[in-house]
């Protein structure tokens, strides 16, 4: 999937990365990668993390892998998480815990959690309750970006390397969690490489192959992951050419992690350069800046809390300010603001968004859809009617 | 965007109101405490639709935001989702509120009462505010609205952050933040806080938690002695009223009328059959139809763990701000907001068994994600107990979602089941 040569609209020059291919491999096999199984059948913990205020240092200091817990990246039938969340909530959580309910996750020795949306604090809920994974810690999330704010946040997370301490008996010490520190850095910096060869005007990879890389992301260890990261910047440098197409496009809205609906968009004919998203920007959006006199938890609470914003935020002009300047960067002609239907925070957002971005004259197509969902014909025709517009307007 | 203007609610709810209390004024059989229940929704109404002629200072704010602080500084509350509910209730109807905010590209996934609230301020429906202020109680509708209304009525606002859980500092944060807000509702109406005042406020506001705890000891009676729907009663008289005299008057009203009623032995409906539990919000254009149905039927509801079951607590109107934090933290559908544990389940056993409910039903309102999720939790802990749950998918205030044949149906067959056990 995803060749460059099945890509009709925009026209990719050059070779699908061979390099891509181990991340295909570990989207392909999760949860029951390669090194998900090795890990397990050594003994060794691994822990599901659910939304990105959850600071996946604390559990790689403690010697445990983290992996985020995703739903289906495919469309699927959702009986079991229907059943159980009820299906006016968001696809991604009823995904999420059909997997759960169906033994997919059974391998995870603890469970961490934000209290950061409807959807994620009642995934957490009913995963706590039936799926009956060990450990289980729910963070508090302020909503705020305040000097008192960030006070109540690093209590949180001193909170969390507590309890996850006490539940495995271990220490985590100042120089395990500096090396994670580091080696997270590594991975934030390697990702920013890649987006930057995304600002050319021909850029060596797709939105749908970056799309492979980030889901990988999650999957794997930090270590392995950076090493295959490096080799696929290597070989992308190298490339004689890119994509090109009618016109360079964002991504932004809620959690996507299914490449073929990107795919759809870049068939048509768009150029998806950048992207905001749970599963991207917000991922992995900034780095870990210790500064003198700080704890590495306060380093480590200051970047999650101010770390590229989710929509619950407040004030959202935050979140705004960042997505203008995010598609000034990448020069994009229009975003296409995809909101997994009940994601109610950023369908809040979405007229004042629409607003700031008229104001610097890009114009936002929105599109509804399920998680998993790799587009449809109907997702095709808005796309080439928002392509022609954007055509009209050059 | 430009948003058709359309009539003034608040005038439809005012005229609403004055019909209804001039035919239960002159009805020997209606209670005293109605009566006073719809002078006080016609004085809050009536204060609101006349606040700009009297240069008043409107706050706009959303469910379960602190009101005692907007009263004790005097200043003139505007509850947005129960304006919404209102007209809904009162009008039959809010189709051209949602199609307002439709316009203006609100995703149908947003609850209905935000998104007729945001249409209502969009076409001048409702006042525009001086401020908007509103929290993260109970959901990410709550916590995400404020903006929007801040943007269409060109007004500053403040958000209040509610943490997650009820840690010693995270109440220490609540409180911090609800003194910033006072601040700031200070600086923008130019009325300073009597604290004072607001301890007097809290004083009553945990009078009036306690009236309902008791009024809800005398629902406990075979057969009950309050009206089916009346606990639509003491939820807006807490969304609206509290810690007012005029609601301690109403409970205290209210609550000899239910024991005169219990000495009798007088039921609420005709013929008590069914005891119900009532888990979130009916329809309200269909109030009228289900408080029929529950005298047709004999199915009356006598608990609501998540609207009128307060448990225990007690508040501390010496300290007004930690007691404005312990209320919040005390509301019984906030039981819901922090990590629902066992205290939220042990909760609805509880309410079944010591008010001896036969079933329960479940308003499955399409808008409110986070109470939906938990219909499977309430079911299994319900069973437990040994009481069956209905679920009726519906939506609080859009009638494209349910038909009142469709209610009719479902509650009928559920009726039904229970008869046979």
């Amino acid at each position: 999937m995803f060749e460059g040569s099945k890509i009709h609209g925009s026209q990719p020059i050059g070779k699908t990365p061979v390099a891509l291919e181990v991340f295909r491999e570990v989207n392909r096999t999760f949860p029951g990668t390669a090194e998900i199984r090795e890990w397990h059948s050594n003994g060794k913990k691994i822990f599901g993390w659910l939304c990105t205020y959850v600071p996946e240092e604390i559990l790689h200091a403690g010697g445990i892998l983290p992996v985020r817990i995703t739903g289906y990246d495919r469309e699927t039938e959702l009986d079991e998480g229907n059943a159980y969340l009820y299906n006016n909530n968001c696809s991604f959580s009823r995904s999420c815990l059909q997997m759960g309910l169906t033994g997919q996750y059974k391998f995870l020795d603890g469970v961490v959690g934000g209290s950061t949306c409807d959807g994620a604090r009642r995934l957490f809920d009913l995963w706590r309750e039936y799926i009956g994974t060990p450990f289980h810690h729910v963070l508090t999330v302020p909503r705020k970006y305040t000097d008192r704010a960030h006070r109540l946040y690093l209590e949180e997370v001193e909170l969390f390397k507590r309890h996850l301490e006490e539940h495995l008996g271990i220490n985590i010490t100042d120089e395990s969690l500096m090396a994670s520190i580091e080696l997270y850095n590594q991975t934030r910096l390697l990702l920013k490489d890649l987006y930057e060869l995304r600002k050319n005007p021909s850029p060596p990879i797709s939105g749908a192959q970056v799309m492979e890389v980030l889901d990988a992301c999650f999957r794997m260890p930090k270590e392995s992951f950076n090493l295959h990261l490096k080799a696929l910047l290597e070989e992308l440098k190298k490339s004689p050419g890119g994509y090109s197409g009618r016109a360079r496009l964002m991504i932004s809205g809620s959690v996507l992690a299914n490449p073929d609906f990107i795919a759809s968009i870049e068939q048509q004919g768009g150029m998806v350069v950048a992207d905001e998203l749970c599963t991207s920007t917000r991922y992995w959006g900034d780095r870990v800046d210790i500064k003198e006199g700080d704890s590495l938890l306060a380093a480590l609470a200051r970047r999650y809390l101010n770390n590229y914003p989710c929509a619950r935020m407040f004030p959202s002009e935050e979140r705004f300010r960042r997505i203008v300047e995010t598609a000034g960067d990448f020069k994009v002609d229009g975003v296409i603001s995809e909101i997994i239907r009940y994601c109610v925070p950023y369908s809040h957002d979405l007229p004042l968004l629409t607003k700031r971005l008229a104001d610097v004259n890009i114009p936002v197509l929105s599109i509804d859809l399920e998680y998993g969902s790799s587009g449809s014909g109907q997702v095709a025709t808005r796309v080439q009617a928002f392509l022609e517009m954007i055509e009209a307007r050059k | 965007m430009t948003i058709a203007k359309t009539s003034n609610k608040i005038n439809s709810i005012v005229r609403a109101c004055r019909i209804i209390l001039s035919m239960i004024e002159s009805d020997p059989n209606a209670r005293e405490s109605q009566k006073k229940y719809y002078h006080m929704l016609l004085k809050y109404y009536t204060r609101l639709r006349d606040a700009r002629e009297n240069n008043q200072f409107i706050a706009a704010h959303t469910v379960f935001f602190p009101a005692e602080i907007i009263l004790a500084m005097d200043l003139v509350p505007m509850h947005t989702e129960t304006t919404t509910w209102m007209t809904s209730l009162f009008t039959g109807e809010c189709s051209d509120l949602l199609a307002a905010g439709a316009r203006m590209g609100m995703a149908t996934e947003i609850c209905a009462p935000h998104r007729g609230m945001a249409g209502a301020f969009a076409c001048g429906a409702i006042p525009k505010p001086d401020v908007m202020v509103w929290s993260n109680m109970v959901c990410d509708n709550t916590a995400k609205s404020g903006e929007l209304v801040m943007d269409i009525c060109d007004c500053p606002g403040f958000f209040l952050d509610r943490p997650f859980k009820d840690s010693p500092l995270e109440k220490a944060y609540m409180a911090d933040e609800i003194r910033d807000m006072i601040a700031f509702l200070e600086a923008q109406s130019g009325k300073k806080m009597d604290y004072d005042r607001l301890s007097e406020v809290m004083e009553r506001t945990d009078r009036q938690i306690q009236l309902v705890r008791e009024v809800n000891e005398l629902r406990k009676n075979i057969p009950t002695p309050f009206s089916p729907l009346g606990f639509l009663e003491l939820l807006t008289i807490d969304y609206l009223f509290p810690g007012q005299p005029e609601s301690i008057d109403y409970l205290v009203t209210l609550k000899q009328e239910l024991e005169q009623a219990v000495k009798e032995k007088k039921g609420a409906v005709p013929n008590e059959r069914f005891r119900l539990m009532t888990l979130f919000i009916p329809p309200m254009y269909l109030m009228a139809f289900l408080e029929k149905l529950a005298a047709q039927t004999g199915a009356v509801s006598v608990i609501e763990p998540f609207f009128t079951f307060w448990g225990e607590g007690k508040l501390d109107p010496s300290h007004p701000v930690e007691s404005v934090v312990e209320k919040a933290y005390m509301i019984p559908e906030t039981r819901m907001y922090g990590p629902l544990g066992t205290s939220a389940l042990d909760a609805i056993k509880k309410c079944a068994c010591d008010w001896k409910v036969d079933g329960a039903v479940y308003y499955a309102d399409v808008g409110c994600r986070h109470s939906c999720a938990t219909i499977k939790l309430f079911k299994d802990a319900l069973a437990d107990v040994d009481v069956p749950v209905l679920t009726l998918d519906c939506d609080v205030v859009d009638q494209t979602v349910t038909s009142e044949d469709e209610v009719r149906e479902k509650m009928e067959r559920f009726l039904e089941l229970l008869e046979d056990r």
